[in-house]
């Protein structure tokens, strides 16, 4: 049984068709990338997997560890291990990153029948994965993203992920906006979490991440769609050739 | 059926009919202070609509319910207090039941020389003479209607003196109890706090009530702050359900003196903050904020004047509140700068959350400038919470309750942050925390009752 099974998903936003008889598996220990164009529906996508409202199936079904995910509330999903790292990363004016973190892996960790961190022992938890990140103690005192640089927030959605230790991870367009060295620390970081148990989805325009971070397989996202699959050399065939070929085809 | 003035003018006869008993009765300036109250009252009656401060805050209730005034001292005990960090503080203790100063209750032991902490009452009777300069010469009976009805039934409170550059050690607490019972009862209770040249002092209030039933709960509360002198005041209003709670605060500032004002209300059917401050001398400095939470069908007013009545005064407001159920909010503030208040600094911020579609606020800033060298601004904000920031906590595990409470939280932080003592912060906080707990549900949209 894979772990994340996609089956002829369609989903409509505010009534629009985006997501069109979409078919994709993850097996637990691999790395995914989804390339495609802009507005071909990847980030839609990962809406979808994460249940966000306003993001509606209309067809197929999504299985995760063999249960439905669709009969999830989002809240669920993440404790059972689906994790998104946004495009566009949330400003919460008035709660402190630690605050957050510390709340968000009690809530996890208390659905897996662990005993929560109290403060003192959350900071000690944290400390390896944000020096790791180059995430500074200040950052982590002052508001969950709030005046955070492009790339800081970037590198705080993977200290997330480190801390929360998701099954399958949904990266999308984490590289983009980074300078080359946070690119190899947010690598390093997803590199970190590879393992036979975890999954992880990246979504991305650029095969440079796929240099640092080697990919599995690699899909063309176009019109609602996987319109192509192959392995990591598809990446550099798209980087020279661009989407038209998709385009052209749907057309 | 009531006779035509009584309709219009419900509670005079009460107040003419029991005035004549009261302390200080036959003390003429006392007389004539009570008079002066019920002549305006009955010139004016009570608030309506057309009235400048009172266009969204319906009194209707009083004059269709008849409440009557408190009989004199219920011997009830002291009901448990709400927030232990600031009912443990060490502080000078006065204790009033339905309006009335009971002694057996207070704690006012070490006061230190130059200080007086006591009951209105009390020195109307004893020394009348210490109270004249200051009774009634703050508050305006013309601008505060509801001000004119307490001045007609004026008879206790409490009374603070603070002498030239004394500290005072400890926080004066206020504790304000309404304990209704059988009819409709109310209370007339009014407070008086000077400060002279340099002194400093907190004052807390905490207003609550013991018996659920009706009561009409009809504050004044005058303050003179003088030349450099300093008070920080911290309001909670938490009486009941089937309460009216109308506050009115009159502060006047002398040259660089001080004044610190936050108000947490989370209680009555009704509740009104209203505070008016006198900036009259150069570089007093004023500082008001507030909390509100309302759900069901409550009613939240905070109401605020500024007068910067002399140059390089400051004035800084901070209000936020939470709206749920079918309640509803009233923020109206005037900054008004006179012509001579050059360099004045005023501020004014009111930010409501509405929880639910049948929420309301009504705001209504404004600002009157005659001076040409100012910086003057306001804003007003209201809305639901981001639901992006519900789905970004949602999406790391956290419960969407939980994830709308820590935003709710966050976002009445930035005031409570403002307070100065941090007891009275920290009791706040948990209050809040306290409400959300029950009042933020746990049905998925999360909209409270
Ligand atoms: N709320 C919405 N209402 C209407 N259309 C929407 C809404 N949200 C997304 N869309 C549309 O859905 C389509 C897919 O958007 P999506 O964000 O999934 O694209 P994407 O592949 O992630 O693009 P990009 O590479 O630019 O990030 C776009 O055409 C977009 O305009
Ligand atoms: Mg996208």
């Amino acid at each position: 049984m894979a772990m994340l099974e996609i089956h002829d998903l369609h989903a409509t936003v505010d009534g629009k068709v985006i997501l069109n008889g979409l078919n994709l598996t993850i097996d637990a220990g691999e790395v995914h990338a989804i390339m495609g164009p802009n507005g071909s529906g990847k980030s839609t996508l990962s809406y979808v997997l994460t249940g966000r409202h306003g993001y509606e199936v209309t067809g197929g079904k999504i299985m995760f560890d063999g249960n439905d995910l669709m009969q999830m509330e989002p809240d669920e999903r993440a404790r059972e291990g689906v994790f998104l790292a946004f495009q566009y990363p949330v400003e919460i004016p008035g709660v402190t990153s630690m605050t957050f973190l510390r709340t968000a892996v009690n809530a996890v960790r208390e659905h897996r029948g662990e005993a929560p961190f109290d403060p003192m022992d959350f900071v000690k938890h944290l400390r390896k994965s944000a020096t790791d990140l180059n995430i500074s103690d200040d950052m982590l005192k002052r508001a969950v993203n709030v005046g955070f640089s492009g790339g800081e927030k970037k590198r705080m959605e993977m200290l997330q992920m480190a801390a929360l230790e998701p099954r399958i991870s949904i990266l999308d367009e984490t590289d983009s906006g980074l300078d080359i060295d946070a690119l190899k620390i947010v690598a390093d970081g997803v590199n970190a979490m590879r393992s036979s148990e975890r999954g992880i989805l990246l979504i991305t325009h650029y095969q440079r991440l796929l240099e640092y971070i080697e990919p599995d397989h690699v899909h063309v996202l176009a019109q609602g769609q996987i319109v192509k699959s192959g392995d990591k050399s598809l990446a550099l065939e798209l980087e020279e050739k661009g989407y038209s070929e998709f385009l052209d085809n749907a057309a | 059926m009531p006779d035509g003035s009584t309709n219009i003018t419900p509670y005079l006869a009460q107040a003419l009919e029991v005035s004549p008993t009261f302390a200080g009765a036959g003390v003429d300036w006392v007389d004539a202070l009570r008079n002066a109250g019920a002549q305006c009252y009955t010139d004016h009656g009570l608030p309506v609509r057309r009235d400048e401060y009172w266009r969204y805050t319906n009194l209707n209730s009083l004059r269709d319910e008849r409440f009557q005034l408190a009989s004199a001292d219920p011997l009830i005990g002291l009901p448990p207090l709400p927030h232990p960090s600031v009912s443990g503080l060490a502080s000078y203790r006065i204790v009033l039941v339905n309006g009335r100063v009971q002694p057996k209750l207070c704690m006012l032991d070490g006061m230190p020389d130059g200080v007086l902490i006591t009951d209105l009452g009390g020195i109307l009777v004893a020394a009348p003479e210490r109270l004249e300069p200051h009774l009634g010469r703050v508050v305006s009976l013309k601008d505060m209607p509801m001000a004119a009805l307490n001045t007609a039934f004026l008879q206790d409170g409490m009374a603070v003196f603070i002498d030239e550059e004394i500290v005072l050690d400890k926080p004066v607490h206020l504790i304000s109890i309404t304990a209704p019972g059988e009819g409709a009862m109310m209370v007339q209770p009014r407070h008086l706090v000077v400060m002279d040249k340099g002194a400093q002092a907190t004052l807390i209030e905490t207003h609550i009530s013991a018996a659920g039933g009706s009561s009409f709960n009809n504050i004044v509360t005058e303050l003179q702050v003088a030349e450099n002198a300093r008070l920080n005041h911290f309001v909670f209003q938490g009486e009941s359900e089937t309460s009216v709670h109308l506050s009115g605060t009159a502060v006047a500032l002398s040259a660089g003196a001080y004044y610190e004002s936050f108000v947490l209300q989370g209680g009555a059917a009704i509740g009104r903050s209203e505070i008016r401050a006198y900036l009259n001398g150069p570089g007093a400095d004023c500082r008001l904020d507030g909390v509100y939470l309302a759900t069901g069908n409550q009613l939240v007013d905070n109401t605020t004047y500024i007068e910067h009545a002399a140059p390089e005064c400051r004035s800084h407001q901070v209000y936020k509140g939470v709206l749920g159920g079918q309640s509803r909010g009233v923020f109206q503030g005037k900054t008004h700068v006179t012509r001579g208040a050059q360099q004045t600094d005023g501020r004014q911020l009111s930010q409501a959350l509405l929880l639910s579609p049948r929420a309301e606020i009504n705001v209504r800033p404004e600002l009157e400038i005659y001076a040409d060298d100012v910086k003057c601004s306001h804003g007003a904000t209201a809305g639901e919470l981001d639901e992006n920031a519900v789905f970004y906590l949602v999406s790391r595990g956290i419960t969407r309750p939980d994830a709308r409470r820590m935003l709710i939280e966050a976002f009445l932080s930035q005031a409570i942050s403002e307070i100065s003592l941090r007891p009275v912060g920290e009791g706040f906080s948990t209050h809040i925390q306290q409400w959300l707990g029950s009042h933020v549900d746990q049905s998925p949209d999360g909209d409270p009752s």
